[in-house]
């Protein structure tokens, strides 16, 4: 399952950077889109605002196929105190532009499987499917609002996985 | 050895998409779809003639044909199967409300409301039109060229029918989609722009004409078609009229394998039908989408590769790489 979630978040990934390229994070000194895998990254004491946050969660596998099917569920989560410039009265404002993004993000629902352990990466056979989100409600807490999504993300392990 | 193919399971599809074509009702001639020629087109852009309805859903299809044992022996046993009948039935609803889907939807004629002339009577067809005026020459299917005191009688964000006037013809009326059968001469000169499927919304008026915010069906006007307003749509339950179309179905796997359900002609089944479906499913009493419910029976063509009469062709595109 880690070459269709590593193509999952690397198709997002190319997607946000072309709806909306001025969402970008600083890690470890460089600069980024704004869209990270937690398992992936230094543990965080807080969620970072204005990012997008990928944290996997359930994984299901039916084996009863010509091809074993894998489902991994996503969980993206995202926050945000809208801008200083504001004094963050535009927060409500900047978390719709998040959920925008997702939505936009998320579309197609489809992605070719790569591996992206091989250097450069590798196509495979198959292609990486997912559902509509789950988009759960809105969580305010003093000066953020938050957000999360769940996608359950599919894929057909192949010959080597 | 690194392998370069998978086994595919069955295919996982998210919807229906729904094409349809005109049939030509004079000379009983439908729209044929050849997968292995056109199967690979981009679904937002179908092969001429064919016309994009949108996703579509709740696709059922349904083969009533019968078959029959050939008995013999003593005690009789089955020696052969004959087909007795020939039948399919199609059903789903359209996810959207146009000119198209609810001529489809419906089991008459459908009919364009034409925009009422001042103080005329009510009628449950529409009241005597607006005289209609005359497209000019260098009119194309999303720009009508119009005298300018003609163009000033239209707005952006009117509808418009453009069509011919009706002469006293009697058969099938409308080109290139016959929109009704006309039994005896009438006398209404709006008849066929009543009935035609030439309809389009108005994008921008100008001076010199009109542009659309689509293309006519009809494709570039012929002359002499003339332009009026239309207000909204009606179709009655009744009359004798059936709508026949080609019809194509293609749901796209996860793997990008497509599957089509080509069913050359469709004839709608029952009258007009609603489903609704509320928005929310905790709220079954609050805001409900109105959707239209299409019942089709599939009539036979021959085929003539073999000359075998048949009413549906499923077509499979494996996805790439995998073993078939």
């Amino acid at each position: 399952m880690q070459n269709a979630k590593d193509s999952f978040y690397m198709a997002l990934r190319t997607r946000l950077t072309g709806i909306n390229p001025e969402r970008t994070t600083l890690v470890r000194g460089a600069l980024r889109p704004g869209i990270l895998v937690e398992e992936a990254e230094a543990p965080f004491s807080q969620l970072p605002n204005d990012v997008f946050v990928l944290r996997w969660l359930g994984l299901g596998v039916d084996l009863d196929l010509g091809s074993a099917m894998a489902a991994a569920e996503c969980e993206i989560l995202y926050q945000t105190c809208g801008t200083q410039s504001f004094g963050g009265l535009d927060r409500g404002r900047a978390l719709s532009a998040m959920d925008e993004e997702l939505v936009a993000m998320l579309q197609p629902f489809h992605i070719p499987k790569l591996n992206y352990a091989a250097t450069p990466p590798a196509a495979m056979l198959t292609q990486v499917f997912w559902d509509e989100p789950a988009i759960g409600p809105l969580v305010a807490q003093r000066d953020r609002l938050s957000r999360s999504a769940k996608v359950m993300v599919y894929s057909y392990q192949e010959q080597g996985e | 050895m690194t392998t370069n193919w998978f086994s595919a399971p069955a295919p996982v599809a998210r919807r229906v998409r729904g094409y349809f074509a005109p049939v030509n009702r004079v000379t009983q001639t439908p729209v044929l779809f050849d997968a292995s020629e056109e199967g690979t087109f981009s679904l937002d852009a179908p092969p001429a003639p064919w016309i994009s309805l949108g996703w579509i859903q709740g696709l059922t299809r349904k083969s009533v044909s019968k078959a029959s044992p050939l008995l013999t022996g003593i005690p009789a046993s089955t020696l052969e199967q004959v087909r007795e009948t020939l039948e399919a039935q199609v059903s789903f609803q359209f996810l959207s409300w146009t000119k198209l889907t609810m001529a489809l939807a419906t089991g008459s004629q459908h009919m364009n409301l034409l925009a009422p002339a001042t103080g005329a009577a009510a009628a449950a067809l529409g009241a005597q039109a607006t005289p209609a005026v005359v497209a000019q020459g260098g009119s194309t299917a999303s720009s009508i060229a119009l005298a300018s005191a003609d163009a000033a009688k239209f707005t952006a964000g009117s509808m418009v029918a453009l069509d011919a006037d009706y002469t006293g013809q009697t058969g099938f009326v409308g080109s290139p989609v016959a929109g009704a059968y006309v039994r005896t001469a009438l006398t209404d000169v709006d008849y066929i722009r009543r009935i035609t499927f030439n309809v389009a919304l108005v994008s921008q008026v100008s001076s010199t004409g009109l542009t659309l915010a689509q293309p006519l069906l009809g494709g570039i006007p012929a002359t002499g078609a003339k332009v009026q307003a239309v207000t909204g749509f009606v179709d009655r339950e009744g009359g004798s009229f059936y709508q026949e179309w080609s019809a194509l179905f293609v749901m796209e796997g996860s793997q990008g394998e497509r599957i089509f359900f080509h069913y050359p002609r469709l004839q709608t089944l029952a009258g007009a039908e609603e489903t609704v479906s509320p928005l929310d499913g905790k709220h079954q009493n609050g805001q409900a989408r109105v959707m239209l419910k299409g019942q089709f029976l599939a009539l036979p063509v021959t085929d003539p590769l073999d000359g075998e009469r048949v009413v549906c062709y499923r077509s499979f595109l494996p996805a790439a790489n995998a073993l078939v």
